[in-house]
């Protein structure tokens, strides 16, 4: 008998009279500003938040964020808001590399890029995490190998919580999906915080009204 | 209040044996909360040192014998939030596979009390004011803390006394007693109740009480270098409300 | 065949309570983790009733265990990833080995995995010529320093910074300075980057797995999950076959008490989904995806009283909650597994009789119960395992005569009073106000003071006072 069905059959021979299965928790929690609980929550795990009136306004903040990084070498994923400009000719002066549009080699870019810049499928505003995801045009290593990760995150889609992000799901999952809450750290050295172990040293989140 | 009502005291066979000062004491206290208290004399050990060492047939046959001796009586107090635990929560654990004594050992259960909460809920006792009552630290034991709940009743008939309890830190903390645990690994269960006086010793109280018999005879045995004195409930109440 | 009998595991712990450097490290990190545990979950109004739906879901799960796998196996399987079964750890080792051979790999990074702890992959991976890495800090300074993990979740946090700074120093060839952990920090991102991008195939661990879309969760705060899974060509999981969430739903709920119970974080850094290998036109991510299923003792439990350690999310709660281990470190239990879950789990999944020890390395003080976010009954299962002990004859006779004698002196009160008032007058020459005076190489309770028995019983005394 092979291994799988000598363990299934064990498993049925043996299990009890089954439990039924509780109904899904729901989410409990309600902020009256999901915007302020999102930047607050992110700031405590030392993930920064800039915030924006408007999508203009966040490409400006996103100008400004480039330069006070001195970012020579960026990688952008291909995604809306942005795909929706033309990130080479408005920053003539840096290498940009457009994930899935510009030629060459991703992942030894993205080992030496200064900065990642995504946007995000969702942002949950209790734990102040935000979600990405893989995707034609969204590499895994853009947002991860790069010291820097700057994520475009428009109001519009935060949600209160893990619960009401997972109950709004629809359709496949992506064969990647990260819900990032901070930058990398870790306390494995004496419990003591070191921030940028192996992923981004510094994560920040231009928060704009949309 | 019932004085008409039947109390038995469950004395514990650690009480019994190493501290019957805690035995009189409890006594007394019940005596002065208006109740007559009767002791089966008979009664020797709830049987908690052999459940907890696994010798299930042994605690099986203690179990049912305190069930015996106690079940005539409307209410059973015991001054050790451990064997008190062991009745409650155990003995119908222990009795389940025969249902006439599993009823028996809960109802049993029903009206088995740890004194401190008997003093505070059924007999509604408030102890006079005392002046110049100590001051104290008090060590939570785990089961009468963790599985019965009883966390604030001591600390209510202490400071009614008048005494002051200062706080060690994590005042739950086991003091390493764990029973026959305390003889199979010596080293650990001794590291534990050093780490546990140290912590009591921090609050520089002088007087480190515990409503457990078993945990006490623990942190005597190790206190002998510091300027504690470790002593039970009943005996500091008892001492205070003459 | 490891064992743990009870002079191995008090001669273990007698070292660790001798070593002061250890002591501080196990009790600040303990202390720590404790700490920010507590306040992650006081901060949720409905924690309880969070924990309460946790157990619901991981009982119910294991009541129908063998379905929520052909669900998972078959939702892994649509999405392009291949499942594999394996009875035990030998099975699991040489499926990843094969893998690993097919492709001509070399290198291997790998996350913190306890079920490759289990199966000592990294030692099986050696043998058969192939090197892995390990990439979470703390599993890194292990593997450097040639150790077992000491805790669930932090495994180094025995190590001292001088420790690892020598570690490390040894490793890129000058002196580190112990002082400046971001400093070794970075040096170890520097090192362990190299080996990302050079790894032919990542190994990681599940935290959970979710049946209704045959994803694997990967909870890290370092980013080494998201790197192992994104780099390499090819993944595998190795995943315990008790670590299943039905549903999304489900795997929030665990998510959430995971991160608190065990870091005290409101979600971990990185919470990572792999479902399936990278889709044709994802630019980056792992061609082939491996999920290997483990079963390694856990289908035993099914259906008998110890079924609920198989609910164990691994978060370590209970071992720094725990008095034990606090003292005593991860290492004396012998195992990868080590505290309350641990002196559960190891006896039941590799020999109650091998692992002796373990059921009696707790003080029965019940502080995992309420820590653990499943509210696993763990001293429960202590004394049960205790009773087979018992039932089995695994105790000596000598222990089993004296438990007996004394059970049945106890159950005839005339006797017991007899015997009793018979040990006053022979302890007279050895007591000492409240104690006993013994020589402490006989002194069965060590440095500990014994207690004399009073002058007089209180049976003695009921008669006056009544």
């Amino acid at each position: 008998m092979s291994a799988r069905d000598e363990i299934l059959n064990k498993l049925r021979s043996r299990s009890r009279q089954p439990d039924t299965h509780p109904p899904a928790w729901r989410s409990r929690r309600h902020f009256d500003d999901l915007a302020e609980r999102f930047a607050e929550s992110l700031g405590k795990s030392k993930g920064e938040v800039i915030r924006a009136g408007s999508l203009d306004e966040a490409f400006e903040q996103l100008d400004q964020t480039l330069l006070a990084l001195g970012a020579r070498c960026v990688v952008a994923n291909d995604e809306p808001p942005l795909s929706q400009i033309d990130l080479a000719a408005r920053w003539p002066g840096m290498q940009w590399h457009i994930v899935g549009r510009t030629p060459g080699d991703l992942r030894g870019f993205c080992a030496t890029a200064d900065a990642g810049v995504s946007s995000v499928v969702a942002a949950l505003a209790e734990t102040g995490s935000v979600v990405v995801t893989s995707g034609p045009g969204k590499s895994r290593l853009a947002t991860l190998l790069p010291p820097v990760h700057i994520a475009l995150v428009p109001e519009s889609c935060l949600t209160a919580d893990l619960y009401t992000f997972t109950a709004a799901r629809q359709g496949p999952p992506p064969a990647m999906q990260t819900l990032i809450s901070g930058p990398s750290k870790t306390a494995d050295i004496e419990q003591t915080m070191a921030v940028g172990v192996h992923g981004p040293k510094r994560f920040i989140v231009i928060l704009y009204r949309d | 209040m019932s004085e008409s009502k039947r109390i038995a005291l469950m004395v514990t066979c650690l009480v019994d044996q190493v501290m019957p000062e805690v035995g009189v004491a409890a006594v007394r206290l019940l005596q002065r909360a208006g109740y007559t208290v009767d002791f089966p004399t008979e009664q020797t050990c709830c049987g908690q040192p052999f459940f907890n060492s696994g010798f299930r047939d042994q605690a099986v046959k203690l179990a049912r014998r305190a069930v015996e001796i106690f079940e005539p009586y409307d209410a059973v107090v015991l001054p050790s939030g451990s064997c008190t635990t062991m009745i409650r929560a155990e003995y119908p654990h222990v009795l389940e596979a025969w249902p006439e004594w599993y009823e028996r050992a809960r109802q049993l259960a029903a009206k088995t009390y740890e004194l401190s909460e008997f003093l505070v809920h059924w007999a509604r006792w408030q102890p006079p004011h005392v002046a110049n009552a100590p001051t104290l630290t008090y060590h939570d034991s785990c089961h009468m803390n963790r599985l019965l709940h009883l966390k604030q009743e001591p600390r209510t008939l202490l400071t009614a006394a008048g005494c002051t309890i200062v706080e060690m830190n994590e005042s739950d903390r086991c003091c390493g007693f764990g029973g026959v645990f305390s003889i199979r690994l010596p080293e650990v269960s001794n590291a534990m109740t050093a780490e546990k006086v140290r912590r009591a010793a921090a609050t520089e109280a002088g007087l480190l009480v515990s409503s457990d018999p078993g945990c006490l005879m623990q942190m005597r045995g190790m206190i002998k270098n510091t300027p504690l004195r470790a002593e039970h409930l009943a005996t500091v109440l008892e001492e205070l409300t003459r | 065949m490891t064992e743990v009998t009870f002079k191995q595991f008090r001669s273990a712990a007698a070292g660790a309570i001798a070593d002061p450097r250890l002591q501080s490290a196990i009790d600040g990190a303990t202390l720590k983790f404790r700490t920010e545990r507590h306040h992650a979950l006081t901060e949720l109004p409905d924690v309880d009733a969070m924990r309460d739906q946790l157990k619901a879901i991981r009982a119910a799960t294991l009541s129908r265990l063998a379905d929520h796998l052909e669900t998972f196996e078959r939702q892994a399987t649509a999405t392009g990833a291949k499942v594999h079964w394996a009875r035990d750890a030998a099975e699991a080792n040489q499926i990843a080995i094969d893998i690993a051979r097919q492709h001509g790999v070399e290198l291997i990074v790998k996350t913190k995995s306890m079920a490759t702890e289990e199966t000592h992959l990294n030692h099986a991976l050696i043998d058969a010529g192939i090197t892995p890495v390990e990439t979470d800090l703390g599993e890194w300074i292990i593997q450097l320093a040639g150790e077992p993990p000491s805790h669930i979740v932090g495994p180094a946090l025995h190590k001292t910074r001088q420790q690892v700074a020598e570690l490390f120093s040894k490793e890129v060839g000058r002196e580190l300075d112990p002082d400046d952990i971001p400093g070794l920090t970075a040096e170890a991102r520097r090192l362990l980057r190299e080996k990302f991008l050079a790894a032919g195939l990542g190994i990681t661990g599940a935290n959970l797995a979710v049946a209704e879309t045959g994803s694997i969760v990967l909870v890290t705060n370092e980013g080494n999950g998201r790197l192992v899974t994104s780099a390499p060509p090819v993944q595998i999981a190795l995943v315990g076959i008790e670590k299943i969430a039905p549903t999304w739903d489900d795997a929030a709920v665990w998510l959430q008490l995971l991160a608190r119970s065990s870091t005290g974080q409101p979600l971990s850094i990185y919470t990572t989904a792999i479902t399936g290998p990278a889709k044709a036109d994802d630019p980056d991510g792992p061609r082939e995806v491996h999920i290997i299923l483990m079963d390694n003792g856990r289908s035993n439990q099914i259906g008998t009283g110890y079924e609920e350690v198989l609910e164990c999310i691994r978060c370590g709660a209970c071992l720094n909650a725990c008095p034990v281990y606090q003292e005593v470190g991860g290492h004396s239990y012998g195992n990868p597994y080590s505290g309350p879950i641990g002196a559960v789990l190891v006896p039941l999944l590799f020999g109650l009789k091998e692992y002796e020890a373990l059921p009696h390395a707790s003080s029965l003080c019940t502080a995992c119960l309420d820590a653990c976010p499943v509210r696993i009954n763990l001293p429960r299962m202590l004394l049960d395992l205790r009773r087979d002990e018992v039932q089995g004859r695994m105790l000596s006779p000598v222990e089993r005569f004296i438990e007996q004698a004394a059970a049945y002196v106890l159950g005839h009160y005339r006797l017991y009073r007899l015997l009793t008032g018979t040990a006053r007058i022979f302890q007279r020459p050895l007591v000492r106000g409240r104690f006993l005076r013994v020589p402490r190489r006989v002194n069965p309770a060590g440095e500990r003071d014994l207690p004399s028995l009073a002058k007089r019983s209180f049976h003695d005394l009921w008669d006056e006072i009544r």
